[in-house]
Order: structure tokens, then C-alpha cells, then sequence
């Protein structure tokens, strides 16, 4: 089974992912805490050891640099990524000093003071009051510990750029007048990640997910949905995976590897050395592993469609009803046995 | 003005090029299948049509996931054989009736089914190897060709009441071509089979035998399926079966079914075709 894990960002709690844990229906789904870790690191650490099985993460802010850095930890695991309001930058020069003072404000004046001098410039310029509310009674909920200790941990964080290897599905979600998280930011990940799709929401800052809760609600809900049944293999019509938009979103690289076996050229070429063939494609860690063992059900649950996969087949080459039984999960000949041993003509 | 002689269902499956190529025709496991072929073949040869539209999916090979056309209309003068992964089979290129496809593709986009036109394009065995079952192998083909290729691969594709209303505009279209040439169109793909997933090798000889009876004299309960109906009943590959739709909506509500014949498993596919005659 597949979980989704929302990741907070900083003196965030569940109250940001309320509308989107509802969109996304009958999921598993968790809130996870990263209020007790030291770093950015261990938060992911922790969240790897605390959420068993595949997960599709869920990021804001802060909370997407954990979902970055999990990733970079055990990408095999990670099913989908969704990142909202985030950054892989490095700490800015002048960024501790200004952080110091907020650490410092809130052990003087308290959570709510601190929130006071923060919350504003995290929203759209004309945000509803009674959010702001609702969000400053999120934050009073966080200690100046808590807070403390983020900061801290935000202060430390790595270049997530310089690691961010992860090629699976990813959603990119900010808002056009998030001012802490441009859009450019959500611009760079989506160059690097073959996958990404962002969405910029309108009228809506910083903490996007609750100024258009339903907005970006619809949008989670329904990516990590895609996410979620082409990972757990739970397809309406049983066992029959249909091409979709997630499916050849997920695929996309793996077909177009695929597509090259119809040329001389890229035949000679797969077959005089297949690793550096697969290099030109910018394959999952698992696509590439499934092709190198010619696991035909893994390349069809990563995306691959038959019809393109079907030219490694040609390549090596390996009979199709042998694909069949592979992915029925049978011999071959109790796979024909059971589903095609009875001829009949006329 | 030229006239539609007959409608050919047919399945297209790979593997029937290939017994062919490896000289299988007459093998203990292929022989019964082609067989059930000849007296279509013959009927056809007697009849000696002069136009072969074909209406069939490419399996990946001329058209990747960069750019899917739901609906391709071939308007060259000639189509060769593709390389599908073994390089390109040893078929006679295709002659295209370019002049009667541009007419088609006026007579599409007029009433409003917009496909994207294809001056070069190669063929895979989606067309190949209907022609084969309908005209054998000969030296040089006896029909020229209009290739129309309808996406069954990735989702969504075109519903069963859009393509039998694609027949009602092609059968407008031979109807208002003005020249006594003799057309005959083959609907191809299916019948049930499952390539992907865990239910792969998923065949239903029964739902696949009520079709062969059913297509020619009983064809609304098939216009009325969804997609996903298709895809249960016939697999997710059988899904195919929709562009027979499209040869049973040019011809006449009342038909005769002529030639008929049903063979499972054909490599992992329910295979078989009908002919049809407007009554």
C-alpha cells in the first residue's frame, strides 16, 4: 500500500493539509512531525523510519526540503512528490541574522508576537482576516523551542539542487504572490526534474495550501490519486493497467528509450553496450533497473506500455507470451495452459 | 459515383505476420486460422475492388507519446512497410489513393472529425496484416490504399459511438466520389486480448463469438458500450474492436454477413473476421 506523508512547514501543523487530506478520498494518509528533529536530515531520517512501505510525499515549504532530502535518501520508496511553496537554495548571506531575531523575538514576546511580524508577509497582500486568525492560533500551538529548533535546522540545510536526482511523478504547487518562495524557484526544480508539473495558484501567497484551499485541494487530491493507483496497482478494471495521463507521464522516458530500438542505429547501440544507451534517457533508478533484468511487469507498473517495451524484446529477443506469463506472475506453461490452452476454430 | 462492395473486420495481430514470414501458413498450429481466410479471400478476389480503407491503430511506431493524433488520415501516394523493432518486413510498399483520401479528408473535416493528414507515413502491422488476410501475398498489391488510424493506446481514446459515426462520414464520403471505383473497408484490430498488467493472456472466446455472430446483424448493443466496457469484456488490447465500428457504421442497417470465422488462441489473441454485404 501506498502513503501519503503531508509534510508541515515551519510552526505548521495538520492545519494546513486539512482540505487537502479530504480531497484525496480513501488514501492513507499522515501528518508528519518534524518538531523534534535537529536538521533537515533527520527530519528525513525519522520520516523514513516512522512511515513504513512506498510513500508519496507531500512538502510545504520546509516541509518539501524534507520531502527533497528523503528522496535523496531512499529514492526507491518514493512513489510521487508533491512540493509546495519551496526552494533548494542554500541559507542567503544575511539570512542567519535575520533568523537569530525571530528566535530571539518569539522567546521574548512569544509565539503569537513572533507570528505578528511573520504571518503577514507569508500571504497574499490582502489575505482574509480570519485566516490570518486561524494561522496565528496554528502557529501559538508550536512552542519558541519548536520554532527555535527549525530555524536551526533550516539554517543548516544543504543545496537540495545539488542532490536532487529524483525523476519520478512530482507536482509543483506556489502561489503567484508567494514573495518568500517565487516562482522561479518551483521554475528551477521543474528543469531538473523530467517529471514535474507546476501549477501556480492565483491569488495566493506563501501558504497557498490554506489561502485557495480548495484550489490546491483539487489539485493534490487528484495527482496523488493518479500517484497512488498506478503505484498500488489499483486499477478499476482489475489487474488491467490503462495508458493513462499518470501512466505515460511516468513512462515517458522509459517508451522513448523504447522508441530508439526501431532504428539499426539505436539497436547496434543498446546491444554494444546497454548501460551507456540508457544514459540517454533520463530513467528512474528503478525503470533502469527493471529494464536491465528485463522485468517486464516492474517496466509496465513504472509506465512502460507493451507496444514500446516490446522493441527491448525484439532486441534480445524474448517471446511475447513469455512477457505475458512474467507479468501474469505464472510459468510459461501454466500461463498457456490456464489462459490460452484451449484452442478453438471454425 | 464509386460504390462500397463490402466491410472486413479482421484482427491484425503481429504474430500472424510473423508465421507468415517464417513460412507457418500451413503449420499444424496456423493452418486452421488462415484457412478460415480463403473463402473471404477468394470472394473478394472475384469481386475485384479498386479502393482498400483500412481503418487501424499504429502500435507505437509511427507515431510516438510526443505527439498522439486521436484520428490520422494517410494522403500519400505510397506507404512502406515500418520498422517495428526486426526491421521493416518484406511486404510491397502500399499505393495510396491519394486523390479519393484528400476527398475523405474534406469530407471529414466538413462534418466536423478533424484528423491530422499524413503526406508520409510508414505502416505497421496494423495495416499490413489485414491486407495480407484479405488479398494474400502478392507481388504488388491489387487495391490501392486509404490507411486511417485511430489512437487505442493511450487514454482517452475515441468512444465506439464516435468511430460508427466516423463510418456514417466515410460512407457519405465513397458515396459522393465521383468515379465507379470499387471500395471496400476494413475495420481491424481485436478480438479479445491483453497484452499488460497481471491480467495479461486474458482471452474470452465467448464474448469474441457472440461479436463475430452479432457485428453484421445486431450492432446498436456494441455502439452502446463505454470504452472501459470494452476493455473488461475484450481486454485491455481488445479495445481495438471499436474501429470495427467504424466499417459497420458506413454500411447499410441491414446487412449480410458472408464469411465468417473465429480462432483463439492465435499467439495470445482471440482472432477472426467477418465479411459484410448491405442487404
Amino acid at each position: 500500500m501506498t502513503t501519503l506523508v503531508f509534510i508541515p512547514g515551519l510552526v505548521s501543523d495538520a492545519f494546513v493539509w486539512r482540505a487537502a487530506i479530504a480531497a484525496v478520498g480513501d488514501l492513507p494518509c499522515v501528518v508528519a512531525d518534524v518538531t523534534t528533529q535537529p536538521g533537515i536530515p533527520d527530519m528525513a531520517r525519522d520520516l523514513l523510519a516512522r512511515h513504513q512501505g512506498r510513500l508519496v510525499l507531500v512538502g510545504h515549504s520546509m516541509g518539501g526540503r524534507v520531502a527533497m532530502e528523503m528522496a535523496r535518501m531512499a529514492p526507491g520508496r518514493i512513489a510521487g512528490m508533491a512540493l509546495l511553496n519551496t526552494g533548494t537554495h542554500p541559507p542567503r548571506a544575511g539570512e542567519a541574522d535575520k533568523r537569530q531575531a525571530m528566535i530571539d523575538l518569539a522567546h521574548t514576546a512569544g509565539m503569537a508576537a513572533m507570528a505578528a511580524v511573520w504571518l503577514p508577509g507569508m500571504m497574499r497582500p490582502d489575505a482574509d482576516p480570519d485566516l490570518a486568525a486561524e494561522l496565528t492560533a496554528m502557529v501559538c500551538r508550536a512552542t519558541p523551542e519548536i520554532h527555535e529548533r527549525q530555524l536551526r535546522a533550516l539554517l543548516s540545510r544543504p543545496d537540495a539542487a545539488a542532490s536532487l536526482t529524483y525523476k519520478g511523478p512530482m507536482l509543483l504547487v506556489t502561489g503567484r504572490q508567494d514573495a518568500w518562495s517565487p516562482i522561479a524557484q518551483h521554475q528551477d526544480i521543474a528543469r531538473i526534474c523530467p517529471q514535474a508539473r507546476l501549477e501556480v495558484v492565483e491569488n495566493a501567497g506563501h501558504f497557498a495550501p490554506v489561502e485557495q484551499a480548495a484550489t490546491v485541494a483539487a489539485l493534490l487530491g487528484a495527482w496523488a490519486r493518479d500517484v497512488a493507483v498506478v503505484d498500488a496497482g489499483l486499477d478499476r478494471i482489475p489487474q488491467t493497467p490503462l495508458f493513462d495521463r499518470p501512466r505515460s507521464t511516468a513512462g515517458y522516458a522509459l517508451n522513448k528509450m523504447a522508441m530508439g530500438l526501431a532504428t539499426p542505429e539505436g539497436r547496434a547501440a543498446f546491444r554494444a553496450d546497454e548501460q551507456a544507451y540508457l544514459d540517454r534517457f533520463a530513467l528512474t533508478a528503478e525503470q533502469r533497473a527493471a529494464v536491465l533484468a528485463r522485468d517486464w511487469a516492474e517496466m509496465v507498473r513504472l509506465g512502460g506500455n507493451l507496444f514500446y517495451i516490446l522493441k527491448i524484446s525484439a532486441v534480445d529477443p524474448t517471446p511475447i507470451r513469455d512477457i505475458g506469463a512474467a507479468q501474469a506472475g505464472l510459468s510459461l506453461d501454466t500461463f498457456l495452459e490456464t489462459r490460452l490452452g484451449k484452442v478453438t476454430n471454425g | 459515383m464509386a460504390r462500397l462492395i463490402a466491410g472486413v473486420g479482421t484482427s491484425h495481430v503481429p504474430s500472424i505476420a510473423a508465421a507468415l514470414d517464417k513460412g507457418l501458413r500451413d503449420s499444424d498450429e496456423w493452418k486452421p486460422f488462415f484457412d478460415g481466410y480463403t473463402p473471404a479471400q477468394d470472394w473478394v478476389a472475384a469481386q475485384k475492388p479498386d479502393i482498400a480503407v483500412v481503418i487501424f491503430n499504429d502500435h507505437g511506431n509511427a507515431f510516438f507519446l510526443d505527439r498522439v493524433p486521436t484520428l490520422a488520415l494517410g494522403v500519400a501516394d505510397t506507404y512502406d512497410p515500418i520498422d517495428e523493432g526486426w526491421g521493416p518486413r518484406p511486404v510491397p510498399a502500399f499505393e495510396g489513393a491519394a486523390d479519393f483520401a484528400w476527398h475523405l479528408a474534406d469530407q471529414m473535416v466538413t462534418s466536423h472529425f478533424d484528423p491530422l493528414i499524413c503526406r508520409e507515413l510508414q505502416v505497421d502491422h496494423g495495416m499490413q496484416v489485414p491486407m495480407e488476410l484479405v488479398f494474400g501475398r502478392p507481388a504488388a498489391w491489387p487495391v490501392k490504399v486509404v490507411p486511417i488510424l485511430v489512437n487505442t493506446i493511450q487514454y482517452p481514446i475515441p468512444t465506439p459511438q464516435r468511430m460508427w459515426d466516423l463510418g456514417r462520414v466515410l460512407r457519405h464520403a465513397i458515396e459522393s466520389w465521383p468515379t465507379d471505383e470499387k471500395v471496400v473497408v476494413l475495420g481491424t484490430g481485436g478480438l479479445s486480448h491483453q497484452l499488460q498488467g497481471a491480467r495479461a493472456g486474458y482471452i474470452n472466446p465467448d464474448a469474441d463469438r457472440e461479436w463475430i455472430a452479432d457485428i453484421g446483424p445486431n450492432p446498436q448493443r456494441y455502439r452502446d458500450m463505454t470504452r472501459e466496457d470494452y476493455v473488461e469484456v475484450f481486454g485491455s488490447e481488445g479495445a481495438e474492436l471499436i474501429m470495427w465500428l467504424v466499417m459497420r457504421g458506413c454500411m447499410d442497417a441491414q446487412v449480410n454477413t458472408l464469411c465468417r470465422h473465429y480462432f483463439a488462441p492465435a499467439s495470445m489473441t482471440g482472432a477472426g473476421m467477418v465479411l459484410l454485404e448491405n442487404a
